[in-house]
């Protein structure tokens, strides 16, 4: 038998939509994958998870060897708005990012300016602000494992950490009045300070949520059709992850002790004991076993602050300075707010903060020259636009059905990444 | 429209079919901001939305409501419009929260546009996020339109006369507007490495190694774990792979603009994690480049964490990284939004202060 060759003539121009959906990507990349006898699909804008971006993958098979991000699609400008505020409207701005893990954000820009102006902050303030540090971690956390029950398309486990979310809104809304976006942590101390009764009920909220939190262990953490989904999904491992500055969590989910809390500690972390849960593994699983554990360490810390709260104001003696009911306004800024804060201004210089939000570390760099009441310039980078490079490479190599899952164990929130 | 579709919503069996609707408003699941929090909560086991016959549902073709939860970017507004029209009639528009109604927060962004621009909106929910019970009481009043074909405020607020109430003068002495106090330097002098004296033993002891190994122009202690780098454009990339041995990533990649002295300073923050003892350093390579040639060398060919945010600074500020694939396109923003918009020669719309009456 004499063998032919035959060649098919396979058209590679990219498809119209390319152009009428404003692809970022050159249309030879498109033409060499249909050359290749590859795919490129796109996974969103418009998809079942929270926040949206696309995702550009390029696939053989089902298999991803590509994936290109597409984000921008929750960019707010945070940046550039911030240069036309004052320094003390800036703190809901700053929160606007991830509001559901408000004081992280807040406090990182606060903890900014203090470090500017060389505040020293009233010991009360420091616990009171780690216990809200705490409740938004938590908050984060659970929203993340609702997400991420969402993106594999289970139901039970998206209602159950919503649930418990209402506890840690309740406990959030005895102490700052608001259920998402406080904006309770001011330069200096916080608005005012938190009586013995709500304290009380933050307590007894953490043994609920770790009594709650066994019963969800049962129905999702340790669900056989969840470990399945997630296990060996998405593997970064430690060199990987710290070559493209994975942060948080699921830096520590491939073995990597960082822990801003624990590196560089700030407000209460130093007085009170506390361990960081570390994974080895860098699958999907790993990052959110790392976050589950995180969770109930963070339910110890509350406890251990509440336990352990000292007397005292809550504003800082700098920021009061000679008013005449030093007494009162040390317990409660209100109604003093814009003679103290209105004019302020933030000493020349450059200072840069570094905050263990719930998805990883969060930075600051705040530009002031000295004069403005407006930030000169003040440069975010939230945890979710640090780990996007991380997250695009632990795509690579698994099938597209896993895309979800590896998706939801990253706990990507768009417009916090975008800002 | 044809016969069967006219008996359909005027016909004798139309009050099933306006039933039927009432109780199934489905909405699609468009989170574009940050408002999807308090949605979630509403559909979750807390508020639990489905009692009312609402259910989120991830398809657009078979769904009939959009909740636009907030911001809608220039991007998202072109998502926005290609799912509403994917959907199936009738169709219906609640829109959440400030950002969606007037702008919110983000009013004179640059990349934001208002909903109402670009679908028709049914209902809107105010607040900044509003709660759930807000949203919900929204389906119901949307659930009422469909039945009834108007739409009502779910709350009418009744007029007060305060003057009677409080026993004013009728005449009110006109007011001045406060003054802002906004004030904002013209030509400010910038300084990025003011140096602080901190008792800080390693620093020094790095500080004394980096002057020995790094062609630098100035190394300053700016605080505890910090430490400023200043170098020239042509010696950067020699520096930070020499840097690159004790640093393994990047954290941040930051440009300041400052127009009145026609330069750009721009950032490079490296830090440490695979060496326990330089894990909170960070250490901060600057240079300065001419504002009329703003070229850098890319250094994403030695810490791959600095490719994305190099990106994102080329497309706000227009400092092209030389060496990094992606320059000239978009990464962040829409084609439309105004070229380098976070550059202090391109104003946003300042805020008034307005004293009516």
């Amino acid at each position: 038998m004499e063998e032919k060759e035959f060649a098919l003539e396979v058209p590679v121009q990219p498809p119209q939509e390319f152009r009428s959906l404003f692809l970022p990507i050159p249309p030879e990349f498109v033409e060499e994958a249909y050359r290749k006898d590859e795919f490129v699909i796109l996974v969103g804008p418009q998809h079942p998870g929270s926040g949206h971006m696309r995702l550009i993958v390029r696939v053989k098979g089902d298999v991803m060897t590509e994936v290109i991000p597409d984000p921008g699609y929750v960019h707010r400008a945070i940046e550039k708005l911030a240069e036309t505020k004052l320094f003390i409207q800036n703190i809901p701005l700053v929160e606007r990012p991830a509001i559901m893990d408000c004081a992280n954000m807040s406090l990182g820009y606060v903890r900014a300016i203090e470090k500017a102006m060389d505040l020293e902050v009233p010991p009360r303030a420091r616990f009171i602000r780690t216990i809200l540090a705490e409740l938004c971690r938590i908050g984060t956390h659970l929203y993340d494992a609702g997400i991420l029950a969402v993106f594999i398309g289970h139901t039970t486990g998206f209602m159950w950490p919503f649930g418990l979310r209402e506890y840690i809104c309740e406990a959030l809304c005895r102490i700052t009045g608001a259920r998402v976006t406080a904006s309770f942590i001011i330069p200096g101390g916080i608005r005012r300070d938190v009586d013995e009764k709500t304290l009380r009920f933050v307590y007894a909220v953490t043994r609920t949520l770790e009594e709650k939190l066994k019963k969800f262990e049962r129905i999702f953490v340790k669900n056989p059709a969840v470990i399945m989904r997630l296990k060996d999904v998405g593997v970064l491992d430690r060199k990987d992850a710290i070559r493209f500055g994975v942060v948080g969590p699921f830096l520590r989910a491939s073995g990597v002790e960082y822990d801003v809390r624990k590196v560089e500690p700030y407000e209460a972390y130093d007085e009170i004991d506390f361990e960081i849960p570390v994974g080895d593994d860098g699958d999907s699983y790993s990052r959110f076993l790392v976050r589950v554990n995180e969770v109930m360490e963070s339910l110890n810390i509350i406890r251990r602050a509440i336990k352990n709260i000292p007397e005292g104001p809550v504003v800082s003696e700098g920021i009061i300075g000679k008013l005449k009911d030093k007494e009162k306004v040390g317990k409660d800024v209100r109604g003093y707010f814009f003679r103290l804060f209105g004019r302020m201004t933030v000493p020349a210089g450059e200072y840069t903060t570094l905050t263990e939000a719930a998805r990883g570390t969060l930075l600051y760099t705040l530009v002031s020259d000295g004069k403005s009441t407006v930030p000169y310039r003040l440069r975010v980078v939230t945890p979710g636009w640090a780990y996007l490079r991380g997250f695009m490479e632990a795509c690579k190599g698994e099938r597209l059905a896993d895309l979800q899952a590896i998706y939801g164990s990253f706990g990507y929130f768009p417009p916090e990444a975008d800002r | 429209m044809s016969e069967d579709v006219r008996f359909l919503h005027s016909g004798i069996l139309s009050p099933i079919k306006k039933w039927g609707t009432k109780w199934s408003l489905w909405p699609v699941h468009l989170v574009t901001a940050c408002c999807g929090v308090e949605l979630a909560h509403a559909y979750a086991c807390g508020y639990d939305a489905e009692r009312i016959g609402s259910l989120n549902y991830g398809i657009c073709r078979q769904t009939n409501l959009i909740i636009v939860e907030g911001a809608i970017t220039r991007k998202m507004a072109k998502v926005l419009r290609i799912t509403w029209e994917q959907m199936p009639n009738p169709k219906f528009v609640i829109v959440m929260g400030a950002c969606g109604l007037k702008g919110g927060l983000f009013w004179n962004s640059y990349h934001m546009v208002k909903p109402s621009d670009v679908v028709p909106v049914d209902f809107f929910v105010p607040g900044c996020p509003p709660t759930p019970e807000a949203l919900i009481r929204a389906i119901v009043q949307l659930q009422e339109k469909i039945v009834t074909g108007e739409a009502k405020n779910s709350v009418e607020f009744k007029e007060v006369d305060l003057g009677k109430l409080l026993g004013v003068a009728e005449e009110v002495k006109p007011k001045k507007p406060p003054k802002s106090p906004k004030k904002v330097e013209a030509k400010p002098e910038i300084v990025i490495d003011k140096a602080r004296d901190v008792e800080w033993k390693l620093g020094k002891k790095l500080v004394e190694e980096f002057e020995k190994i790094l062609t630098a122009e100035s190394i300053t202690i700016t605080d505890v774990n910090r430490i400023c780098v200043r170098v020239k454009r042509k010696n950067l990339i020699s520096v930070v792979s020499k840097l690159a041995k004790k640093f393994d990533h990047v954290k941040s990649v930051n440009v300041i603009d400052v127009p009145h002295e026609n330069k750009f300073i721009v950032e490079f923050w490296l830090g440490c994690y695979s060496n326990k003892e330089l894990m909170p350093v960070l250490v901060n390579v600057a240079t300065e480049v001419p504002r009329d040639d703003p070229k850098v060398p890319s250094i994403a060919g030695i810490f791959p964490s600095a490719d994305y945010m190099e990106r994102e600074m080329h497309e706000l500020f227009g400092v092209w990284f030389e060496g990094n694939p992606w320059m000239g396109r978009n990464f962040l923003l829409d084609p439309d939004t105004p070229k380098y918009p976070l550059r202090k020669d391109f104003k946003l719309e300042e805020d008034r202060f307005v004293v009516e009456g």
